[in-house]
């Protein structure tokens, strides 16, 4: 069985092995043993607080297969984003320029660097072993952190944006960053990638150009790439859209990748997230698969189950499952129906 | 050799000219109607009947049998009606000791800063009398006769060298930069610009500040360089002191060079000394002459000798001039005789 919870400092040396496996240009998380215990600490500190608005706060979850014990996955969130130090995209954006008297119109698509999504919260350092990457797994670690979002909605911002993987290779090239930032920085995408997770990514950016890029006086294949999916990153993407995320507007400023960005409280999984109070008893069988999460912050779980639930009634689980979702009988859980 | 003003009679000459010069000679286009409104507002300038602002002179060069071989020019104040364009080259350093990183990348401002100036142009020479000093005679006459009527010219005088282009009209900074912005090709751009056309391009050029690290490696090459058939323009003007100070065409990415008038070498130079018919001598150095003539102006270059505040030349000259002995000249050396620079056309 796979359950979501929030990390634990004793989890270091799973995330580290996890960490390990990352691909290049995935850019999840820092392979480094002292910034990943930074991470778990402040991810325990997030939990701890008395939190009554969005700040500097960092939710790092995990999927652990509760049959092995080991960790499977992880995610994060960030309360809100550009807090301690700013945050850089490029926002897409079109010049008109036309001349009546020649008859010309010529659209520019240019990209402006911006802090447009400070203040956002922020999904990222998204995960998953291959083994783990079928419905339930994706499902769990893209979509139950929503859930964690839904139930404490004062700890977060009104609107999340995700940063999405661009396109580089294998030899941790990416073109957008050899058309673009390799000219003010001049090391390679991996580089770079290194420095931005292990000193943070702003250190970079404020070398990066503050006039808007004209888009075609890039290469070719830079143009291609913007605003493109990196291979590895495309089914966390589909499941992403499906929360409504908007694609169109910002791009990462490395690797060109998406930033998407949505109303929170609009985003699938949030707005079509019901509670029920929990009865322990006999579970049906059925086929209906539900994401169902407590509402706990340091004692936060979420799974996928398979339920017989009809809106407003309670919901029944059977003393295994409550154990694993850490819920008692007239608890109230979340859950959102999975498609 | 003579230079005069051009009049509205030599539209014939001059059309002629103009078709040969194809490409890159924007200030002379090969359209009747345009060029004959150019040369009536012209001879309106030489009269000194229009604002310094909408002021146009044009120079002839006559051969010895009183053909026309060879033009310049100058406006007398650039970008007073509509704007005028350059790119400023810039730079922008992205450093951070912390990361050891110090990165220099040059950047190309659009900028009006040179409007008001005095601006050079129209050089043209038909190629059998490409020689360094018919070349500097053409040029520099229009130096000499600022001096002579400085009050109705500007404090600092600029020259748009032509940029590089291949055989075919390409410019590699045009393909670079101002094609993605206008979707036309160079020689067209130039054309409309060469019609008067200014307009277009503040609508249609960027607005923001571009990296030249964008550019092509061609286009980069291009910057501040000039047409290898500018090059001894380039020259005679480098001989009088004008220095490329980092503006470029919007267009072809070629060095604009500029220099305060009142330090141009022909200018602060010149001198005015009272013409003597006589031997200059077989060692004389050549004279650039004015007869501080404005509408009736003529200019040559000669051998001549200045001797207690007289300037003697061959009674030849003289007539070349129209001039008496005993008339007042404005007169400078054609070339700094210390100067160590390469000729404009090698001998």
């Amino acid at each position: 069985m796979l359950v979501q919870r929030l990390s634990r400092l004793s989890d270091l040396p799973e995330i580290q092995r996890l960490a390990g496996a990352i691909p290049a240009g995935m850019g999840a998380l820092p392979d480094d043993a002292t910034r990943l215990a930074e991470i778990l600490e402040l991810s325990e500190a997030s939990m701890i607080e008395a939190i009554s608005f969005s700040g500097e706060e960092r939710y790092f979850f995990v999927i652990e297969d509760t049959d092995t014990g080991r960790l499977a996955g992880c995610s994060s969130v960030i309360a809100s984003v550009g807090f301690s130090e700013p945050f850089y995209t490029f926002r897409n954006e079109m010049f008109v320029h036309a001349s009546r008297q020649l008859g010309l119109h010529n659209r520019m698509h240019v990209l402006s660097l911006c802090h447009d999504l400070t203040g956002h919260s922020l999904l990222s350092g998204f995960f998953l072993e291959p083994a783990y990457q079928h419905a339930d797994g994706m499902a769990l670690n893209a979509r139950g952190r929503l859930l964690f979002m839904a139930s404490h909605p004062q700890r977060f911002a009104e609107s999340t944006s995700v940063e999405v993987a661009g396109v580089s290779d294998e030899q941790g090239n990416a073109p957008f960053w050899d058309a673009v930032g390799r000219h003010f920085f001049a090391v390679s995408y991996s580089e770079a990638e290194r420095i931005g997770t292990s000193r943070g990514r702003s250190c970079l950016a404020e070398l990066m150009p503050g006039y808007p890029i004209y888009v075609p006086m890039l290469s070719d294949e830079a143009q291609e790439v913007i605003g493109q999916v990196h291979p590895a990153a495309q089914s966390v993407f589909d499941l992403l859209m499906e929360e409504g995320f908007e694609t169109d507007n910002y791009v990462d400023i490395f690797d060109g990748g998406p930033v998407v960005h949505a109303r929170t409280r609009e985003l699938h999984t949030v707005r079509g997230s019901l509670t029920a109070k929990v009865q322990i008893g006999q579970m049906l069988p059925a086929d209906d698969r539900w994401l169902v999460a407590n509402q706990r912050i340091a004692d936060f779980r979420s799974s996928v189950l398979r339920l017989a639930w009809t809106p407003g009634e309670a919901l029944v689980l059977d003393a295994p499952t409550a154990r694993l979702l850490n819920v008692s009988a007239d608890d109230i859980v979340r859950l959102a129906r999975e498609v | 050799m003579l230079v005069r003003a051009a009049r509205a009679t030599d539209i014939g000459d001059l059309l002629e000219l103009a078709a040969h010069a194809g490409a890159g000679l924007t200030t002379l286009p090969a359209s009747e109607d345009r060029l004959l409104r150019r040369l009536q507002n012209v001879e309106q300038s030489f009269l000194g009947q229009v604002d310094r602002a909408d002021s146009d002179y044009l120079f002839i060069l006559e051969n010895d049998a009183g053909r026309v071989v060879g033009t310049s020019g100058m406006l007398g104040s650039a970008g007073m009606r509509e704007p005028w364009y350059s790119y400023r080259m810039g730079l922008t350093v992205a450093a951070s000791r912390e990361l050891d990183v110090y990165r220099q990348q040059p950047t190309l401002f659009l900028v009006n800063d040179l409007t008001g100036s005095t601006a050079l142009c129209s050089l043209y020479l038909t190629p059998q009398y490409r020689r360094s000093d018919i070349a500097r005679l053409i040029s520099k006459a229009r130096f000499l006769f600022m001096a002579e009527f400085a009050s109705a010219f500007s404090a600092r005088v600029i020259v748009e060298m032509r940029g590089r282009s291949d055989s075919a009209g390409r410019s590699p900074f045009w393909d670079s930069l101002g094609q993605h912005f206008f979707r036309m090709d160079f020689a067209r751009a130039d054309y409309l610009t060469g019609m008067g056309n200014k307009a277009f391009i503040a609508e249609m050029m960027p607005k923001f500040p571009l990296y030249a690290c964008f550019l092509s490696d061609a286009a980069r090459d291009a910057i501040g360089k000039v047409h290898p058939d500018s090059e001894a323009g380039l020259a005679i003007v480098q001989e009088e002191g004008m220095t490329y100070q980092g503006y470029i065409d919007i267009f072809d990415g070629g060095a604009t060079l500029e220099a305060p008038l009142a330090q141009v070498r022909a200018i602060s130079q010149s001198k005015v000394l009272v013409l003597a018919i006589g031997t200059p001598g077989d060692d004389a150095e050549l004279f650039l002459i004015h007869n501080r003539g404005r509408t009736d102006c003529r200019m040559i270059s000669a051998p001549a000798r200045m001797a207690a505040g007289t300037l003697v030349v061959a009674r030849e000259s003289a007539e070349q001039l129209g001039l008496r002995s005993g008339t007042p000249v404005r007169a400078v050396a054609l070339c700094n005789a210390h100067a160590s620079g390469v000729p404009p056309y090698e001998a």
